[in-house]
């Protein structure tokens, strides 16, 4: 038997063995085969993906100028009514004087209601002039303004002014006018200023205006030819909304986006690659030198973050008028890239020992061609996942910055200091605050999603994890 | 198990890719994945929102835990009412007072020569009866003043605090307020020796005050602080500790601190000693909170923890819809732009200030930006409820206005630009304000307002109040918000703000036309020349644009129902508690 097994035949060629039957998939084809199973990395990627373009095309498509004041709209929430009447610039009133009513010195108890509260011009969001009748033996009145009806507890509201001048009958309120319905209730004081209990009250529905100057100045008419007295016309769309100062909100959450996302993306950038380089040398070097480069990065972890932006923004002398990002960029690379540095290194030294490296080395392959060939592919994952962890701390890092007045200057927005002017009126015009607060936490959400989909995508023991 | 997972799926990989329906075969990986990816996200989503849930019934609990055994806001039964602060004072030496914090405080536990009544009069404190003339005072002190260890407060307590905040070596910032008395300029110069000031006991119960020239408010400034009396051998004898802590201060007014814990509460209980008794009728004021958050302190009022709480714009409207019975009150001050009139600066050059000036709008400031009732639009650095000759002093003397008028500022600005050889943009103007909310909202109106109407930059340097004030002295801004509140009744708190030799004039001012009225103003004894002096003074601030003027501050608050009596004034401690009582049951 032996015999017959020895004499074999020389094999014929057989080409189809040679021809691959599959395409073949490089590891990023795979990785990214496996990225697209995985919906919740991919919607992420498509949520970063169009963060991008809000930013960069977004301003391109909304011209409007974040730091442009609409007066008229303060605190506008989204899709409010805006339609606005043109009238003639305000100019001061005189008031109504009339002769004193006769009277002897009455006691607050005693004193009447003043009569026929009526308003002296048409009620709009330039002024409310109210004018009523003497009350016999009042030294002054009391104009209160209420929101709500003052009956049935008499809570006459917001107590807006005395009226002490002699004769006076008459008060013009131009405190923060909204196109809303107002009761405003006038009652009597006595000689010794005290208040009497009875009041007239008005209910006042005012009408949003606009004077022709300011149409014009807001770009909401051509020229003054076109503001005709009495025309209506659109004031600016907002459609977010405007914040404490009606400056518009979609757009300061473009142009906050920019600092946000710069900060998010350059600053990993930087850090990462200066804790890759860092990495690979201590990891490929090894030895000592590898023990005195790894004990230098713990250094580095102990140094305290906000410590050393407040010494950066003494060093730079940065003032209280000037952009903070510049020390916050600086702190952030020269205090974070140990994290990097570590898991590279911990790679390097796990690759450096593989069997493939130990038969390249044996073929009398070089130190660039180690690096090249297997040391940077194979460390790739990693650091892409270092990277895509790291965008998301970084943007928290800033909106945290902001929030509490070390990050960008005014007018200047960023999430976080938009958050920080929200936060102020979160009872009154929740929409300020949620909307930066919304942004920052898709953002920070996506950016992990997304890192968790590429960790799962690159790494090669996590393989058909995505399939269970 | 673990290991053999990935064998299984790469097999399965394989195959699919071998089917040369890659897709097709991710597409269908993805529908279990994807029904699992979102059975896992609501569960998530279920279990945030549970332990979001879990976590604010736990703080609730927590708030409500630390809020029992803490009395109501104002308590008949004990005479007790409880009221948050906005900051500590640093400390309560009335020599070294400088801010309101500490005044209100020692409004209630001290009492100078005067004090103001409940309206706002000048009435009786430590003396009983006073003359004084042209050039001279006296004082006579009642007999049953005592301190707070039981011992008489006699005239020789008055020279000693005086000669002591004069004193080159206590480096009070207000010393010049006792500049009117005879060698006072001098000694705090350190030109002539403490003991020659021209305040003299003639006995114990007898002051005598020689004045260097007619001061017709004199009376006046006997009800400020500064004025105040201080026990010799108690002050020396606390080395350096006098005012620092509850025991290291004798009181003589009608209340005494009986507990100060630094950072956290300072109480206040009726002083056994104080003359006047019956004016007292609470028992004990508890400044139990102190913090600066208005919203802390609303949510304390909500709660019944406190029984006044400050209102801003944001915060108006939720008042009123809770129905709450709302006060107004005109603290008395006035807020400004205050220009760098050092020659180095940009702001020297008066066109450039003028456009500014003319592009300004304290109406819509006011009506638009800050929102709240009694605050009024600034038009002039003497505010409308000084008195005049007769009447009001705005009245008999309007304050000169302008309209806004763009395109003129507009003109202003080029020739400023001609005159300080600045071709192209201008270098960006430096706005130091402070750092609280109210101050950030104004410095980024006006920083728009600029750059819109003028095309301007401004930088805005936000700094702490100390830290503002340092930067003012250095002269380190072009442009400040700055704001004064009165120390007396009288135009003169405000008339001599920016003579040049005024340690308050942070922009260097000088202008001897202005400096010669404010002599006028401080000398004259008629009241018409005074107020001839204090027009001439707003005149020229108006046309020079030394400031310019923001507003008239004003503010709202809530205050609990039953407590009544409390005295809100302009000048003089506000707000004022002595003659509060608490309606209702008891009392």
């Amino acid at each position: 038997m032996a015999a017959a097994a020895l004499s074999f035949e020389r094999a014929v060629a057989q080409p189809e063995a040679e021809v691959l039957a599959r395409p073949s998939l490089s590891y990023w084809q795979d990785a990214w085969r496996r990225l697209q199973a995985n919906r919740r990395a991919l919607v992420s990627l498509y949520i970063v993906l169009a963060l991008l373009a809000f930013t960069v095309v977004g301003p391109l498509l909304w011209r409007v100028d974040p730091s442009a004041q609409d007066l008229d709209q303060i605190s506008a929430p989204p899709g409010a009514d805006r339609s606005a009447e043109i009238v003639a610039p305000h100019v001061p009133w005189a008031g109504v004087t009339m002769p004193l009513a006769e009277g002897n010195r009455l006691a607050a108890e005693q004193l009447t209601a003043p009569a026929e509260l009526a308003l002296a011009d048409p009620a709009n969001t330039q002024a409310v002039r109210l004018q009523w009748q003497p009350v016999p033996g009042a030294s002054g009145y009391r104009v209160h303004r209420n929101i709500l009806h003052p009956a049935p507890d008499d809570a006459l509201g917001l107590p807006l002014a005395d009226v002490l001048q002699p004769g006076r009958v008459s008060f013009e309120d131009r405190l923060d006018i909204q196109p809303r319905t107002y009761y405003y209730s006038v009652s009597a004081l006595d000689q010794d200023g005290d208040v009497a209990p009875a009041y007239a009250t008005l209910q006042v529905v005012a009408k949003r205006v606009i004077t022709g100057a300011e149409a014009v100045q807001r770009g909401l008419v051509e020229t003054m030819e076109d503001a005709a007295l009495g025309q209506r016309v659109r004031l600016r769309l907002h459609p977010f909304g405007t914040d404490y100062l009606g400056r518009d909100l979609l757009a300061r959450l473009m142009h906050g986006a920019r600092v946000s996302l710069f900060i998010g993306i350059v600053a990993p950038l930087v850090y990462v690659f200066v804790g890759v380089l860092y990495g690979s040398i201590a990891g490929f070097a090894g030895g000592r030198a590898d023990q005195v480069l790894m004990r230098f990065a713990d250094f580095v972890v102990a140094l305290p973050f906000l410590l050393f932006m407040i010494l950066f923004r003494i060093l730079f002398r940065i003032e209280g008028g000037d952009d903070g990002i510049a020390p916050m960029m600086l702190a952030m690379v020269l205090l974070s890239w140990p994290a990097a540095a570590r898991l590279v290194r911990g790679q390097i030294l796990q690759i450096r020992e593989e069997g493939y490296v130990g038969a390249a080395r044996l073929l009398g392959a070089k130190t660039n061609y180690l690096v090249g060939r297997h040391m940077i592919p194979n460390t790739m994952g990693v650091i892409l996942v270092t990277l895509t962890f790291a965008a998301p701390a970084a943007i928290f890092t800033e909106a945290f910055l902001s929030f509490i007045g070390m990050g960008v200057a005014p007018p200047t927005p960023s999430w976080g200091s938009m958050c920080n002017e929200g936060i102020k009126t979160m009872l009154t015009h929740p929409h300020e605050l949620i909307f930066p607060a919304v942004f920052i936490s898709i953002t920070v959400l996506a950016f992990n999603l997304l890192g968790d989909g590429l960790r799962d995508a690159l790494d090669a023991r996590m393989r058909g994890r995505g399939g269970e | 198990m673990k290991a053999f997972r990935p064998v299984r799926a790469w097999r399965a990989g394989r195959a699919s890719v071998g089917d040369g329906a890659v897709t097709a075969a991710a597409g269908q990986g993805a529908a279990p994945l994807h029904q699992s990816a979102s059975r896992d996200l609501l569960l998530l989503a279920a279990a945030g929102v549970a332990g979001l849930l879990l976590l604010m019934w736990a703080l609730a609990w927590v708030t409500e835990a630390s809020g029992t055994g803490s009395a109501d806001a104002v308590d008949a039964t004990t005479g007790t009412i409880t009221l948050a602060l906005s900051t500590e004072p640093p400390q309560l030496d009335s020599t070294r007072l400088t801010d309101l914090v500490s005044g209100r405080i020692l409004g209630h536990v001290m009492e100078g020569l005067l004090r103001y009544d409940e309206n706002n009069r000048i009435a009786p404190g430590v003396a009983s009866r006073w003359e004084i003339g042209l050039t001279e005072a006296t004082f006579h002190l009642r007999e049953d003043a005592r301190w707070s260890d039981g011992s008489p407060v006699t005239a020789h307590d008055f020279v000693y605090a005086w000669r002591t905040v004069l004193d080159p070596a206590t480096a009070s910032e207000y010393a010049f307020i006792l500049h009117p008395i005879e060698n006072g300029a001098a000694i705090n110069r350190g030109e002539a020796p403490r003991e020659e000031l021209g305040a003299t006991a003639l006995d114990d119960r007898t002051l005598h005050v020689r004045l260097q020239h007619p001061t017709p408010h004199f009376e006046k400034l006997m009800a400020f602080a500064t004025y105040n009396p201080i026990k010799e051998a108690f002050r020396e004898g606390r080395q350096g500790r006098y005012g620092a802590d509850a025991e290291d201060l004798l009181y003589n007014g009608p209340f005494v601190i009986s507990s100060w814990v630094h950072g956290a509460s300072l109480r206040m209980e009726r002083n056994p000693h104080y003359w006047d008794q019956d004016r007292i009728h609470l028992n004990a004021i508890d400044y139990a909170y102190i913090t600066t958050d208005v919203n802390a302190v609303l949510n304390l009022y909500k709660d019944g923890k406190v029984a006044i709480a400050g209102l801003n714009a944001e915060t108006l409207e939720d008042a009123l819809q809770r129905r709450w019975q709302l006060k107004r009150f005109v603290d008395g001050s006035v807020f400004f732009i205050e220009f760098n009139h050092r020659p180095e600066r940009l702001t020297a050059n008066l066109n450039l200030r003028r456009a500014i000036q003319l592009v300004t709008d304290p109406a819509e400031l006011v009506y638009k930006v800050i929102k709240l009732p009694g605050t009024l639009p600034g038009e002039s650095i003497f505010p409308v409820w000084l008195k005049g000759v007769h009447g009001a002093f705005r009245q008999e003397y309007p304050a000169p206005t302008h309209p806004v008028d763009i395109e003129l500022a507009r003109e202003h600005l080029a020739r400023a630009a001609t005159e300080l050889d600045i071709a192209g943009a201008w270098p960006p103007l430096v706005f130091l304000s402070g750092d609280n909310p109210a101050a950030n909202k104004q410095a980024e109106y006006f920083q728009e307002v600029y750059r819109a109407r003028l095309g301007l930059e401004v930088k805005i340097d936000r700094q702490i109040f100390k830290q503002r004030l340092a930067k003012m002295t250095a002269g380190d801004f072009d442009m400040v918000l700055a704001g004064w509140g009165p120390d007396y009744e009288d135009p003169l708190t405000f008339g001599d703000l920016f003579a040049s030799w005024n340690e308050n004039n942070r922009g260097r001012y000088v202008n001897p036309a202005l400096d010669s009225w404010v002599e006028v103003a401080q000398t004259s004894p008629a009241p018409r020349d005074r107020m001839e002096a204090f027009a001439e003074i707003q005149r020229i601030i108006h046309e020079d644009a030394v400031v310019l003027p923001n507003y008239e501050s004003g503010s709202v608050y809530a205050q609990h129902p039953r407590l009544q009596g409390v005295v809100r004034r302009a000048v003089g401690t506000d707000p004022d508690f002595t003659q509060a009582y608490i309606t209702g049951t008891g009392d």
